[in-house]
């Protein structure tokens, strides 16, 4: 913990911080006991001289609050409307729009809409509806025109997937029929 | 100094603190939780200084506090940034107080005994020491150490440290005050903080 850190914490403390440094002392408030506990002690000095007398709270207490919440369920009815500051970043709703776990599921619906679409028979599809993810994982075995299509396909998609997909998918290709037959087994899986 | 009733309930805070708590509370709204974290550091003397005020028995004290910081993170989510942070969370440590002291007032007493002259002045001692705890005698420690350590301080971060917790003065208004930057405000502010800390360190540790 260097000065230049604490320096930050007791600008926090006076709402002097700047926001642009606000997000990285967070980050390491949340990892450092040792950096929460100089907060509360510049907090405790203070109120001192503001108040002097008076109980004080046991060391204890900020701890059993954290752990009493966290059984305490999630916070609902979040507002945007906290303060000025609310409006700069963007609503949580979108933000997911940029995590990579829903940027890999857009990538894989995609790649389901893939299969779906270029399958030739259509009570093939329907079948795909009712059949139990273990069957339907061993009668995926199409041909190879079937299989040069779907290759064109899941590599235009992983364009917009994560690295790690895009590496998924590359080796499945590689891997021929049995990887296509893995592909299939998790859709068959998927929620 | 002018000591606060439990009417006025934000007065007192320095500039800059509501704007700060907003930032807080809004980071605690979208589940950072070390957000609420700080906001409990930062109340948790103020909140049990209120509730042991209130209740008559102070050794409650600790258990009302903890309660009111439970009920203000569930109620969170509806704090709209109206008022104060600081004044809200008031008004819950209030309303928790008064909840307990009326779920005491119903409790039924378990027996009833006439006292003896002595054994009544037993329990006014008994109470007596109940209401100077441990927690009172470290304040008092707290607050010597806190002032012996301000008047050890060089004159600029004694001026820079007055000016800002006792007086609530901004950074830009101390630079004005002090005829130099804002950020060898901040600074001095700081290197304050960390002398008295360090002063405080064998009593808090």
């Amino acid at each position: 913990m260097t000065d230049q850190i604490r320096e930050q914490l007791s600008a926090l403390l006076d709402g002097e911080l700047p926001r642009d440094e606000m997000g990285l002392l967070m980050r390491r408030l949340d990892k450092d006991p040792e950096l929460r506990r100089t907060f509360g002690n510049y907090a405790l000095i203070g109120e001192t001289l503001r108040a002097p007398g008076g109980r004080i709270a046991a060391p204890s207490l900020a701890a059993r609050v954290s752990a009493a919440i966290g059984e305490a369920p999630a916070i609902v009815g979040k507002t945007s409307t906290a303060g000025p500051a609310a409006t700069v970043e963007l609503p949580q709703h979108v933000a997911l729009w940029k995590r990579p776990i829903v940027r890999t599921a857009l990538a894989a619906s995609a790649a389901v809409t893939a299969v779906l679409l270029i399958r030739p028979d259509v009570t093939q599809v329907a079948q795909l509806e009712v059949t139990p993810a273990s069957s339907f994982a061993m009668s995926a075995s199409p041909t190879p025109a079937q299989s040069q299509r779907l290759a064109g396909y899941l590599v235009a998609h992983s364009q917009f997937s994560t690295p790690m997909v895009r590496r998924n998918l590359l080796s499945s290709l590689l891997a021929a029929d049995p990887g296509i037959t893995r592909v299939s087994y998790e859709m068959g899986q998927a929620p | 100094m002018k000591s606060r009733e439990p009417g006025d309930e934000d007065a007192g805070l320095p500039a800059g603190t509501e704007q700060s708590d907003l930032e807080l509370v809004r980071r605690a709204q979208q589940n950072e939780r070390g957000a609420f974290d700080l906001l409990v550091l930062k109340y948790q003397h103020k909140v049990i200084k209120l509730v042991a005020r209130l209740l008559r028995d102070p050794t409650e004290a600790e258990d009302v506090a903890q309660e009111a910081f439970v009920k203000a993170y569930r109620a969170l989510g509806s704090f709209r940034g109206d008022s104060a942070f600081y004044t809200w969370l008031y008004r819950i440590a209030v309303n928790t107080a008064r909840n307990s002291i009326a779920s005491r007032q119903r409790r039924p007493l378990d027996y009833e005994v006439e006292l003896s002259e002595s054994e009544q002045n037993n329990v006014a001692a008994r109470l007596k020491h109940d209401d100077t705890p441990e927690a009172t005698v470290l304040s008092e420690e707290i607050r010597q150490t806190v002032n012996e350590a301000i008047e050890l301080l060089p004159e600029d971060l004694r001026t820079a440290i007055v000016l800002r917790e006792i007086e609530g003065l901004s950074y830009e208004e101390i630079a004005t005050a002090m005829d130099c930057p804002v950020g060898t405000v901040r600074s001095r502010i700081f290197r304050a903080r960390e002398a008295i800390d360090r002063a405080l360190k064998p009593l808090l540790d």
